[in-house]
């Protein structure tokens, strides 16, 4: 199905360009403009459940709301993510979207080469290969604020310890990272503040698997945190962070899945600490539609609806709802920060 | 033989194609407009696409080599991969550690060094089996996972880690850097885009030589024979003076050495630096199906190389040209290999790939058992 619409639009597209190539206009901007967004996923793929996941809802609803042609380049490794980006941008798409702080450099590399062409990047800045951002002003970096997401949570690990909700209210909470990079360590650090904060008893267990694909080694980790009485556990692990959920659900404790809503994931999975990658992706091709790209930083948070949270198969208490909306309203004022740096 | 296989995986992805109510033909035109930059139709630039196939070409020919060497000697080279990260991580270390020195020493130094990390990665497995008989096949895949650890713990929190929350090394000198065909250039357009897209590096020649260097040391000198003739029956091999032991030992090294050169060469002309995509590299063993397919010859491991190049850099385009997923690219490699595996006794029988040994194996053996009992076997004598 999809893949007939996709060849459909293909076709649609193609008798559009030469349809304006016979009419022989060169300038670009005519009201009838298809614009053309090309995505270009990291190694986790289109079913990641997740970030590339999300990113094509939000390429998706943009082509019903716009005037868009959409086209996705799956990178089956780390050796295409310059080919793909580059493809895109020889073929002079309007906005190239890298997902992922994986790409960076290969952002970087290409928006450089072409200047004329303008790229999003999701979690990334366009770097060298120091690091270091570039400021191609041909490139929009989308930030979240994964704390805000990570306070959520926390605020709901927390309260449940604080009031004996949890499995077995020993004041201990973990979290299993992937690898240790600012994007995963924003929601520890958001969802460690925001326990302590509800439950200052409370000892938060932090692991990383190095590791964002094979589920094995993200079940290790939560096992030896199950082991040492942790009864909620937040994955920030992507893919390997299945193992997590898998585990808990196992040890009959619960579990905080990450990024997307992964209720389905497991039946331990209480709630879910939200990027919305899929509004970052929308406001990044709405703003190229209107006209409004601008090169540096976007960033999305509780404020401005781009991060938060998911409950899932959980039922929430009426006290637990009220805090949880308390907190949000204080975040969303500026009354509350959570830190970006893991708290001691 | 070869031919056959690769024509019975492109009509089978056919049919998946058709089964799952795709074309196959705009499939495999993506294909060959993505691989080969011929008849594109969606606005790609053929330089770039065949720029592009060269760059996955590269590595797959040196470690193409670094498993047939092996094969003739009768050993399975399943450790290209940990071979070519032990070759990446010695270039990047030797390139990081001597950064200021100029290009004439630091770039020797580097791929020399690379080349003797994959030496000695691969000579641990050749020396366990030349001495104990610890089969190569279990211990070089064991080596890819220590090779494969190795790099993250160097990269996340070990002493090559660019910096704290980073899962990359400091880039390399620009001494050690190989250059690229074209100058890296972005204001130079060539073939209509930057010259600087056309990541195409003086790597390639390097590859065309250690495949020309297999060849001759395979078919024009004594150790060569001496490697074939271990191969085709060990026994006899040591009847006539052959030292198995040294054989089998020297071979695994010289294969080690391309395989470390083939990751020694990818950071030097493309990367720069060590990153988190080796972790998930499989160069080393798309290396293992390149061999097989290009029957363990020089000029069939560069055809063989081409044609995985091909479809790597042709299945992103497919995707966005036809809108088929690039996944059937895995599945046509996978039938490859599949219909290569399925003939391969039959070849040995008909001595076609290794110089033949009809006598040497019971014809009706399946694959497994032969490396079974091999596994069984003692350690050769001297």
């Amino acid at each position: 199905m999809a893949q007939k619409r996709l060849r459909f639009l293909g076709v649609v597209v193609a008798a559009m360009v030469m349809a304006m190539a016979c009419g022989g206009t060169s300038g670009g901007g005519t009201p009838t403009k298809t614009y053309k967004i090309g995505l270009v996923t990291d190694i986790g793929g289109l079913n990641d459940k997740s970030f590339n996941h999300l990113a094509d809802l939000g390429l998706e609803k943009a082509k019903t709301d716009f005037k868009v042609q959409g086209d996705v380049k799956e990178s089956k490794s780390g050796d295409d993510y310059i080919p793909n980006l580059t493809d895109f941008a020889t073929k002079k798409y309007d906005l190239v979207i890298g997902v992922g702080f994986l790409m960076q450099e290969a952002v970087g590399t290409v928006s450089g080469q072409f200047p004329d062409v303008h790229f999003a990047i999701i979690d990334g800045a366009g770097t060298d290969s120091k690091g270091n951002d570039l400021k191609h002003p041909n490139v929009q970096s989308l930030y979240f604020k994964e704390q805000d997401a990570g306070a959520m949570v926390g605020v709901m690990a927390g309260w449940m310890q604080k009031n004996g909700k949890a499995k077995k209210n020993k004041h201990v909470i973990g979290a299993v990272g992937g690898i240790s990079i600012p994007p995963v360590n924003h929601y520890i650090a958001g969802y460690k503040w925001a326990a302590k904060m509800e439950d200052p008893s409370i000892q938060v267990l932090i692991g990383y698997s190095n590791n964002f694909t094979d589920p094995a080694k993200c079940a290790g980790v939560a096992q030896s945190q199950i082991n040492s009485g942790a009864d909620v556990l937040f994955q920030v692990a992507g893919g390997c962070g299945l193992g997590v959920l898998q585990s808990a659900g196992k040890a009959g404790v619960y579990s905080i899945g990450v990024d997307a809503d992964q209720k389905d994931a497991d039946p331990s999975v209480i709630a879910s600490a939200l990027k919305k990658v899929d509004v970052a992706t929308y406001t990044a091709i709405q703003n190229v539609v209107k006209g409004q790209f601008q090169g540096g930083a976007l960033t999305f948070s509780i404020q401005n609806d781009g991060a938060g949270y998911s409950v899932d198969n959980f039922d929430v208490p009426a006290e637990l709802k009220a805090e949880l909306d308390k907190i949000q309203t204080q975040i969303k004022s500026g009354a509350l920060t959570p830190p970006s740096d893991i708290p001691a | 033989m070869p031919l056959g296989s690769v024509v019975f995986a492109f009509v089978v992805g056919a049919l998946i194609c058709l089964v799952t109510g795709a074309n196959p033909i705009d499939a495999y035109a993506g294909l060959v407009c993505g691989g080969l930059g011929i008849g594109c139709t969606q606005g790609e630039n053929p330089a770039l696409q065949i720029s592009n196939t060269i760059v996955f070409f590269i590595p797959l020919v040196t470690t193409g080599v670094a498993v047939a060497l092996p094969f003739r000697a009768g050993l399975f080279n399943i450790g290209a991969e940990g071979q070519l990260l032990a070759g990446s991580v010695a270039c990047a270390a030797i390139g990081i550690k001597f950064s200021t020195l100029p290009a004439p020493i630091l770039l020797p130094m580097v791929l020399i060094g690379g080349m003797a990390a994959g030496a000695v990665w691969a000579g641990i497995a050749g020396v366990l089996k030349a001495t104990v008989g610890a089969h190569e096949v279990v211990t070089t895949i064991m080596l890819n996972y220590v090779a494969q650890w190795l790099v993250r713990y160097l990269i996340i929190g070990g002493p090559l880690q660019l910096g704290p929350g980073t899962s990359k090394s400091v880039p390399i000198g620009e001494g050690a850097r190989l250059a690229t065909l074209l100058p890296a250039d972005n204001s130079m357009i060539i073939f209509g885009l930057p010259a600087s897209v056309y990541r195409v590096h003086t790597g390639l020649l390097i590859s065309l030589l250690a495949a020309a260097v297999f060849a001759f040391l395979l078919w024009r000198t004594a150790f060569g024979y001496e490697i074939r003739a271990v191969g085709q029956s060990q026994k006899a091999a040591r009847y006539a003076g052959v030292s198995v032991r040294r054989t089998i030992i020297v071979t695994m090294l010289i294969a080690g050495a391309f395989s470390g050169l083939a990751g020694a060469v990818q950071i030097a002309g493309v990367d720069h630096n060590l990153t988190d995509k080796y972790f998930s590299d499989t160069t080393g063993f798309d290396a293992i199906a390149v061999a097989l397919l290009g029957l363990g010859s020089a000029v069939g491991i560069i055809l063989a190389a081409l044609l995985f190049g091909a479809l790597h850099s042709g299945g992103a385009i497919m995707q966005s040209d036809a809108g088929i997923s690039s996944n059937l690219v895995l599945v046509l490699q996978a039938l490859i290999l599949f219909s290569i595996a399925a003939n391969f006794v039959g070849a040995i029988r008909r001595g076609l790939p290794f110089g033949g040994a009809p006598a040497a194996l019971p014809p009706e053996l399946p694959p497994a058992a032969v490396l079974m009992s091999e596994a069984a076997a003692p350690p050769p004598e001297k």
